[in-house]
């Protein structure tokens, strides 16, 4: 029994939490517009709609911007939308979610704000703080997912 | 059987013992910013000429503290144990050992050094050590005024990573990377002495703030005393006279649902100014995150909101000091359009 007590503060003090970021970001090797019709095959398989794809990049060359691939992908449940947006309007310029995709010469940058983020303006609300952590692990896998994609 | 559940538990707890792995570390937190092996991007390029003038430790302190307001995020939450292995796998790149510095602080005379440091530093990194120039690392995605920035001497992620021995030898030294110059044989030890005593009185500016009402909120929210459709159309002409281009309405539901159960009275209301939105993602290509700009009007229990993002609160999630900046500005505008659409 107290060899398991052991382990479980060795644990403690060794295992992280890991929620010391504001954006979850990943590079693929793989090629912007590769990863973009995977994300979008991904994104469903996650549960999520793909609501619309945003193109950034009308005249970014005009502006010494020398990529020409920038995407934000806005994705959600609309289930989830409607019952937080009832008790949390103020949550609506943050949804849907989304995930940015930009080319960096042959490869590519995923960038998503990590939802977590926005917890510590909702201290009240312990059901809207599990949703930010699942929100958090989907995105995240979504993104390990994009940067094991081959070239 | 006690015996037996023991052994069972230690076996299930084997992955989590086991000693991190640094290049699943460095992938998984790192190459985003700094590429798959330190060519750079977002953040300063890892390479064999900057890995051979710091040490370790000053990469693990790094790790940890970050640089507050340039971008590189304080990892606080990882173990020793997972810093370590990133640090381990950065360094195998150079195949040798990082050098290790002495940590006794040097005694100059911060007074001659301040002289010093405006003959010979200033240029480069700026009258607080603020580092001049756009942005921190060298991305490829943006032009750049240097590959790679100067550092920002006075930021207390600098200052508490780095070990008076190991300044001194990159200032002896130089970068070829930064092209900072090698000052060995142009100071004196003394000298060198009193410019590093300069740098460690020196003072990150303090951050400008949003209005103090709507800090630690996470949107604007008004109450507008028109209905829904006045009130969008109340919005769509104070942007316009703000100078934004507007683009096609959006449901917030839109493409979430099938077009008959969509909500019609929440409406994202789209706009930008394409000049400052790549002069931001200049600053900071990460920014699509928080993009587009929207102020939101939604329909809710017989009453009419008017709601955007706190972006003044939004900007400083990326950790950079002169996007946090911006967000303050544009608060100002975004707060003047909805007063100006609910009076």
């Amino acid at each position: 029994m107290r060899m398991i007590v052991g382990i479980c503060l060795v644990l403690l003090l060794t295992f992280p939490v890991q929620a010391d970021q504001t954006l979850v970001m990943a590079r693929s090797s793989a090629k912007a517009a590769h990863v973009m019709d995977v994300l979008r095959e991904t994104i469903p398989e996650y549960g999520y709609s793909v609501a619309h794809v945003q193109r950034c990049d009308g005249g970014m060359a005009e502006f010494d911007y020398k990529t020409d691939f920038y995407r934000v992908v806005f994705f959600g449940r609309v289930e989830e939308v409607r019952s937080i947006l009832a008790r949390h309007p103020e949550m609506s310029p943050y949804l849907p979610l989304k995930i940015v995709v930009i080319a960096e010469n042959n490869e590519t940058l995923l960038a998503a704000m990590d939802p977590r983020a926005l917890g510590s303006m909702f201290p009240g609300d312990a059901q809207l703080q599990l949703q930010f952590s699942r929100w958090y692990n989907d995105i995240q896998s979504m993104l390990d997912e994009m940067r094991q994609l081959k070239k | 059987m006690k015996r037996h559940l023991n052994w069972l538990f230690l076996l299930l707890c084997m992955p989590l013992l086991a000693a991190p792995d640094g290049k699943e570390l460095y992938e998984e937190k790192c190459s985003a910013c700094h590429h798959f092996h330190g060519q750079g991007g977002i953040g300063l390029p890892l390479s064999k000429e900057i890995l051979s003038q710091v040490s370790d430790d000053y990469i693990a302190k790094t790790i940890r503290h970050g640089r507050p307001g340039r971008i590189m995020p304080s990892f606080q939450k990882l173990s020793l144990a997972q810093v370590a292995a990133i640090v381990a796998y950065v360094r195998s790149w150079t195949g040798k050992p990082g050098p290790v510095f002495e940590t006794i602080r040097i005694q100059g005379d911060a007074k001659k050094g301040d002289a010093l440091y405006q003959e010979h530093c200033v240029r480069c990194h700026g009258k607080d050590g603020s580092g001049e120039g756009v942005g921190t690392g060298v991305t490829l995605s943006r032009k750049r005024s240097f590959m790679v920035m100067p550092a920002a001497l006075n930021n207390i992620g600098f200052q508490k990573s780095a070990s008076d021995a190991m300044i001194r030898d990159i200032i002896l030294a130089g970068r070829k990377t930064s092209n900072m110059p090698a000052f060995r044989g142009k100071l004196s030890n003394q000298e060198t002495a009193h410019i590093i005593a300069y740098l460690r009185i020196l003072q990150p500016p303090a951050p400008r703030k949003g209005a103090e009402e709507w800090v630690g909120k996470p949107a604007y929210v008004m109450e507008s005393p028109y209905d829904l459709e006045t009130t969008v159309e109340n919005v769509k002409q104070a942007l316009a006279g703000a100078n934004f281009r507007i683009f096609p309405l959006r449901y917030l539901e839109q493409g979430l649902t099938d077009e008959f159960s969509v909500n019609t009275r929440q409406v994202g209301i789209r706009f930008c100014n394409f000049k400052e939105l790549y002069h931001l993602l200049n600053i900071d290509p990460r920014l699509g995150t928080a993009l587009p700009c929207r102020i939101n009007v939604l329909e809710q229990n017989g009453k009419v909101l008017v709601i955007s993002a706190n972006v003044a609160q939004l900007a400083t999630l990326f950790n950079n000091q002169e996007l946090s900046e911006v967000g303050v500005l544009m608060e100002e505008i975004i707060l003047g359009v909805m007063e100006e659409a609910t009076l």
